[in-house]
């Protein structure tokens, strides 16, 4: 059970000032090749990788960068389908409180042979910040992300408040739990 | 040749046993089990010690010392009640659950995310005997604990809490929740997936130490003979651990031990195999796991029992053409009395179905399932939970369960459990039954820290093959 020579401290240390990234393929979609390079090269470019693998849902990707108070979700899908996967992504991170978290996604987005203007404009309408078309030159994505990144969290070291809702007082009367919100954003879209 | 006596303070009885070692292993030579003497628990256990000694029941416990090693577990009123707090219910509170229940602790209430006022006053009503509290990687959210810590530290709450949440966090907490007594562990997911249960386990163990050693006068039998108690289930737990390590024959295991109040689950095996069809979501579970379900029981428990397994007994019922009237019937009786035993052979016959909902219902939480997905790259199963399609033995304990002699009572739920839903269950394939006929198991779990090979032994040396019968 207990794996980890390196001491927690050690770890820490290691990963304090780096920014955590969730990784992940979207939907159905089971290409594990392209997932296991893209943890490779941006652990290399100096992020921590939090890599969900193959067949993420929505909510997986929003679990895991609530735990880690992740800066992005980077979002692979190579069969076709992540139109219709992405669909609410965006306002999904605002329902669990992800109100600042960067949205990346490429891949073959759409089946057809769709140009990628349109493709990129869909996305982006959907709350995407960056979308890339399969052909895409890593490095210039981990520029971006690195800037992105800046741009939007500064230097603020201690992460994201990431949660906008949590620095007002609670409302009692409403009582409403994450997961009950969740609900009801799921079945609004 | 060494005498080792083992004693197991339970709600209603307190049972021991006398063992003796020598080169040829672990001997039960005596048993016996005295009503549990609430008031002062070391009444009954010095008259249990007493009868193993054979010495007159009144001798006093200090005169006891000496012949044989000693060693002992309680379940202080049927375990600790654990109140868990963490961030995503899918993670890090899944995680606080399954820590809590193989610490040998019942979960009686769970947080996620922000905790409410309702929450808090929820708490405050509840009286718990430990807050197990976390949430967040190491390094990773802090913003959910911090708050949660906030209102913990304005609340009444009195008992010890646990933090076992975000490392860089820690500090705050404890700042935070100054008045309250706040211990310090290891993060229980210290990264996304990454499963850290043992450093919190350990703190809760210390706790029921504690509580139960000075709070239940247990400290005289401490001081007298040099020995720790431990919590029964935990006992239980070790037991299983040790088992595929020192019998090798029994790799892949699995215990039901149904009671009066709770079932406990266990299992040893493997939670996840790794292949190109089937792709795991959420947390990978331990590979020992103990679940314990505080709604399904023989007795006190019998009427939520009927509750939560209605739509179970309702099958069963309609199968064995039995009415549901007469079920009802007898549950009010047994509500009555909560020591009552079957006098005729339907009151038999319903106490055997009220076992198999046990098993059927804390199978159904315990063990994960599959869903079956179709992809353009083809069928892929989508597992959540524990897999246990390759446990080979399950031992059945408890009142009702050490006293069968048909393994239906267990196999029949498990069969109708194979589909539930969408899901394909992953019960054990091919399962062989046994009985814990001499109900061991709590005894030699106190003696496997000391004696693993030995006490593993006679362990399994004393179960009842069932297969043989049907």
């Amino acid at each position: 059970m207990h794996q980890e020579n390196e001491s927690n401290q050690e770890r820490e240390l290691r990963n304090m000032d780096k920014d955590t990234i969730i990784l992940g393929v979207i939907g159905a979609d089971c290409h594990s090749v392209g997932n296991k390079i893209l943890e490779l090269f941006f652990t290399a470019e100096g992020f921590k990788v939090v890599n969900l693998g193959v067949m993420v849902s929505q909510q997986e990707f929003i679990n895991a960068a609530i735990e880690t108070n992740a800066r992005a979700i980077l979002v692979s899908s190579l069969y076709g389908h992540g139109e219709i996967d992405c669909q609410g992504f965006r306002d999904l991170c605002l329902e669990k409180g992800l109100d600042r978290i960067l949205l990346y996604v490429g891949g073959n987005l759409v089946v057809g042979k769709t140009p990628f203007e349109i493709v990129e404009e869909k996305f982006k309408k959907m709350g995407f910040d960056r979308v890339f078309p399969p052909d895409v030159d890593l490095k210039q994505v981990a520029e971006l992300l690195k800037q992105d990144i800046k741009e939007r969290f500064g230097a603020d070291s201690q992460g994201p408040r990431d949660k906008g809702s949590a620095g007002e007082p609670t409302k009692p009367e409403q009582d409403a739990r994450p997961e009950d919100r969740r609900k009801q954003s799921s079945s609004g879209g | 040749m060494k005498k080792i006596i083992s004693l197991d303070i339970g709600s209603t009885w307190t049972k021991g046993g006398l063992f003796s070692l020598d080169t040829l292993g672990l001997k039960l030579e005596k048993r016996i089990a005295v009503p549990t003497t609430q008031a002062n628990l070391v009444q009954g256990f010095s008259q249990a010690l007493a009868g193993l000694l054979q010495k007159d029941k009144d001798t006093p416990l200090k005169e006891l010392t000496g012949p044989a090693e000693i060693y002992f577990s309680s379940s202080a009123k049927g375990g600790l009640r654990i109140a868990a707090i963490g961030l995503v219910p899918d993670l890090t509170l899944q995680l606080a659950r399954l820590a809590a229940m193989s610490a040998g602790g019942k979960v009686i209430a769970s947080y996620s995310f922000t905790l409410t006022r309702s929450d808090i006053d929820h708490l405050e009503k509840l009286q718990p005997d430990i807050l197990l509290f976390c949430g967040g990687t190491d390094g990773g959210n802090s913003h959910y604990v911090l708050e949660n810590a906030r209102k913990l530290a304005a609340s009444s709450l009195s008992c010890p809490v646990i933090y076992a949440g975000n490392r860089a966090a820690a500090e705050e907490v404890v700042d935070l929740m100054k008045a309250k007594e706040v211990i310090v562990t290891e993060n229980l997911m210290p990264e996304v997936g990454q499963v850290n249960l043992e450093p919190a386990r350990e703190k809760i163990r210390d706790i029921f130490l504690k509580r139960i050693v000075s709070g239940r006068g247990l400290s005289e039998i401490v001081e007298l003979f040099g020995t720790l108690p431990r919590p029964t289930p935990l006992a239980v737990f070790e037991l299983i651990s040790a088992i595929p390590q020192y019998q090798t024959d029994w790799s892949d295991l699995a215990a039901i031990d149904i009671g009066g109040a709770t079932t406990d689950f266990y299992s040893n095996t493997e939670s996840y195999l790794e292949t190109d069809t089937v792709v795991l979501k959420g947390i990978r579970e331990p590979k020992v796991k103990r679940t314990v379900e505080g709604d399904l029981g023989m007795r006190v428990s019998a009427r939520s029992l009927a509750d939560s397994g209605w739509p179970y007994l309702e099958e069963r019922l309609s199968e064995l053409r039995l009415e549901a009237t007469r079920l009802r019937t007898y549950l009010d009786k047994i509500a009555r009395n909560l020591d009552y035993l079957p006098q005729s052979e339907e009151e038999t016959g319903f106490d055997r179905l009220l076992a198999e909902t046990c098993v059927y219902y804390a199978a159904l939480r315990h063990i994960g399932g599959w869903k079956e997905t179709y992809t353009p790259q083809g069928r892929v199963y989508v597992q959540t939970g524990k897999d246990l399609r390759r446990v080979k033995a399950i031992i059945g304990s408890g009142g009702f369960l050490s006293a069968t002699h048909s393994a239906d009572v267990m196999r029949r739920p498990l069969q109708k459990l194979r589909t539930y839903g969408q899901e394909r269950k992953l019960l054990p394939e091919k399962p062989l039954f046994y009985a814990d006929r001499q109900y061991l198991f709590s005894l030699l779990g106190n003696l496997v820290g000391k004696y693993p090979a030995e006490a593993t032994a006679l362990a399994v040396a004393s179960l009842e093959n069932l297969n043989d019968e049907d």
